[in-house]
């Protein structure tokens, strides 16, 4: 707990197996990236930091499995969550037509206050692939889909050659930001001292 | 100074200033690290059976800058510049976590909470997939580690510890620090998270990092964390008694509790009618007081929960240092009460003045306590002293045989009794060989077995315990009355240990109105 102000973000990022969540992940993080597909577990968690402005960022980042045998999960991942990262695959229809299913669980899951405010941004990933011959969604019909939900920020990545990896990832970090609330609730919620049942006898003398 | 859990041949010496946010970012054992504005810190896997607790073999230099700035030191945090990837970190022997459950880290013991973001993810992954399952993880054994868990409703409280110690100790531990944390802030925090589950209260902790490293080394000296009971200083009958008498004086004028203490150890304490006080309460509570420099300087009036008591309300705390070791604490539930409680003090302080009772509590911080030396020979009755020492030090009949190496009769080297009904305890002072904080913290690690193993509630109560390996010869006696605990030479006899312990409660009965705090104990009004 140093004096600075540091502010942590829990960023959670979900998509259907094999759009390149855990390739983003690596390659923003570690700034590797591998051509071979492992299956994430349950969830990998990998933190970053960043200055944005004068403040000191920590992202909490929770790369989650996107298999469906995972998804129970579900309501502990998102607990909490700051912000969140939708990832598809523009060379597979299938991965942008789930997109829904994913945003609206987990608005039932996380369950912020304001759903229309919350922090969301798509990145379309894998652009690099052949030359972008087979890719399948333009960007017109992402970027429409993204409108549809309140205008949410719209990335088209490619983990493999770091293309837009970082200016995503900041993008929802700053938004993260701007979507917190600044915490002074507490000293308002708390109750006047006041001692149960045996209630001493008498007031002060003074 | 605070003791340091961890295996000999790493030795990080020099602590960097590290008041800003961790600066080195090359520490962490990561390759190709930038050394940018940003850094990457870890990568945890969320896979109970990967979870990498043991160290791994990574080859890795636990890299020290000496920064030329110390301005920005701050005590009891250390090795700030650690994460769930240093070895070092990984080889130390006990570790403490606090996080929310959304997974958002709040305190650990060692290394950066930011950068362990990773390793908190991953703690409240385990604890909420167990949860998921209508279930709750209380401990994980791998290896020499034990995992112990501690779910309180949004704050997540876990131990990973190869210290060997029993899981009821490390989890009462556990429990010790959530008490803390009360105090500090109350259970209202709940509310906040209720409200607002991305809630961060490291904000609402800043500043007190000093306040649970000092409990939790308080973990490994202080046998009131895991005994639940508290200590008093030693000190002659007249003086406790004029103590206690001002002290029930300003109870008596709106005051909650009026607590006179010596460090750790109570001179005199006194509750308005009804009120009491736990000995739990009473150790974080001085824990609070005495690791917060700034209570040292001033009078000061601050808000305090006492968790035993009420968790989810606010006291106000007076509080006054006589010298360097007497303080004074008047609790009140008035926020508006500071003058009154003032005057409150100018009167304790001018009695106390008077009657001299600060500087017998000087000379029984010198002379010390029981001491196993001074065990009697014999079981006696009739009027009997804390051996020589509570006579003035310049008296011609003080004289101390100095047995080093040999401690008490029949080997006894110490001991710790503690009374049942006063919710008090008493610990002889340490002598030969018992002799340097290591091989204190070893005893009262072996006391703390003793303790949990004969209040394991599968197996017990037991009555009594007779242990012997190559350290000590532990002895374990428990009555209705009271709790002996005893530690010998190992090659201590059998009997005459026993009838050790006898002449030692003798002794402590014999004393008892110098070692205690008679007829005031909190729970018996």
């Amino acid at each position: 707990m140093s004096l600075r102000r540091r502010t942590l973000l829990k960023v959670i990022v979900l998509g259907d197996s094999g759009v390149g969540k855990t390739s983003l992940m690596n390659q923003y993080v570690h700034k590797k990236f591998s051509q071979q597909y492992k299956a994430t577990i349950g969830a990998d968690f990998v933190t970053k930091e960043l200055q944005i402005d004068d403040r000191l960022v920590t992202l909490q980042i929770w790369d989650t499995a996107g298999q469906e045998r995972f998804q129970s999960l579900g309501v502990a991942f998102y607990r909490g969550a700051d912000c969140c990262v939708l990832v598809y695959d523009v060379n597979v229809m299938k991965s942008f037509d789930t997109l829904e299913n994913w945003h609206e669980e987990f608005l039932k899951q996380a369950n912020p206050p304001d759903p229309r405010a919350f922090p969301f941004i798509l990145l379309g990933n894998k652009i690099d692939i052949d030359g972008g011959n087979s890719r399948v969604v333009s960007e017109k019909k992402a970027k429409d889909w993204c409108a549809s939900k309140g205008n949410i920020p719209y990335f088209e990545t490619s983990a493999k050659e770091d293309y837009n990896v970082d200016a995503a990832f900041l993008c929802i970090a700053k938004a993260a930001l701007a979507n917190e609330h600044e915490q002074d609730i507490y000293f308002q919620g708390i109750p006047e001292a006041a001692v149960p049942e045996n209630e001493q006898r008498g007031g002060c003398a003074c | 100074m605070i003791d340091d859990e961890r295996e000999g041949e790493i030795r990080a010496s020099i602590e960097p200033a590290t008041e800003d946010a961790p600066s080195s970012p090359g520490s962490s054992g990561y390759a190709g690290e930038g050394g940018d504005s940003s850094s990457t810190t870890s990568g945890s896997h969320f896979e109970i059976e990967h979870e990498e607790i043991q160290e791994d073999t990574r080859i890795e230099i636990d890299r020290i800058s000496i920064s030329d700035s110390h301005t920005g030191w701050i005590p009891g945090k250390r090795h700030f510049d650690e994460d769930d990837a240093s070895l070092s970190w990984r080889k130390r022997k006990k570790h403490f976590f606090v996080l929310s459950h959304s997974g958002k880290p709040i305190y650990s013991r060692y290394g950066d909470e930011h950068r362990l973001a990773g390793f908190s993810a991953t703690l409240q992954a385990i604890i909420s997939f167990v949860e998921n399952g209508g279930d709750s993880v209380k401990l994980v054994r791998a290896g020499k580690h034990q995992v112990v868990f501690l779910v309180k409703g949004p704050i997540y409280l876990v131990c990973i510890s190869s210290t060997e110690e029993p899981y009821e100790s490390l989890r009462g531990q556990l429990e010790l620090i959530y008490g803390q944390m009360l105090v500090i802030l109350t259970k209202s925090i709940n509310r906040c998270f209720e409200k607002n589950p991305k809630f961060d209260m490291t904000p609402l902790l800043g500043g007190t990092e000093i306040v649970f490293s000092s409990l939790i080394h308080s973990f490994s000296w202080n046998p009131a964390t895991f005994l639940h009971a508290y200590t008093c200083l030693p000190l002659a009958y007249a003086a406790r008694q004029a103590a206690g008498a001002i002290l029930q004086d300003v109870a008596d004028s709106g005051v909650l509790f009026a607590i006179l203490m010596c460090r750790h150890k109570v001179i005199s304490l006194f509750g308005a009618q009804k009120a009491s006080l736990h000995p739990d309460d009473m150790l974080l509570l001085a824990n609070f007081v005495m690791s917060s420099e700034s209570f040292r300087t001033s009078e000061s009036f601050s808000p305090i929960c006492l968790p035993r008591y009420n968790p989810s309300a606010f006291l106000y705390a007076y509080i006054h240092y006589f010298d360097a070791d007497t303080y004074l604490m008047l609790l009140t539930t008035s926020s508006d009460a500071f003058y009154h409680l003032k005057d409150c003090r100018i009167r304790v302080e001018t009695v106390l003045l008077k009657s001299s009772v600060l500087s017998e509590v000087q000379r029984s911080l010198l002379n010390g306590g029981m001491h196993v030396e001074d065990v009697p020979p014999m079981p006696h009755s009739g009027s009997s002293h804390l051996g020589q020492q509570m006579l003035p030090s310049d008296s011609p009949d003080r004289f101390k045989e100095v047995n080093s190496g040999i401690g008490g009769p029949s080997g006894l080297w110490h001991f710790i009794y503690r009374s049942i009904y006063l919710d008090q305890y008493v610990s002889s002072e340490f002598s030969s060989p018992i002799n340097t904080p290591q091989q204190q913290k070893r005893l009262y690690r072996a006391y703390q077995k003793l303790f949990a193993s004969m209040h394991d509630k599968g197996i017990g109560p037991h009555r009594t315990q007779f242990r012997r390996d190559e350290n000590y010869v532990l002895l374990c006696w428990v009555t209705q009355d009271f709790e002996l605990y005893a530690a010998f030479d190992p090659l201590a006899e059998k009997d005459l240990a026993i009838k050790t312990c006898n002449h030692v409660c003798q002794w402590i009965k014999d004393v008892e109105n110098e070692i205690f705090l008679l007829g005031a104990s909190p729970f018996s009004w």
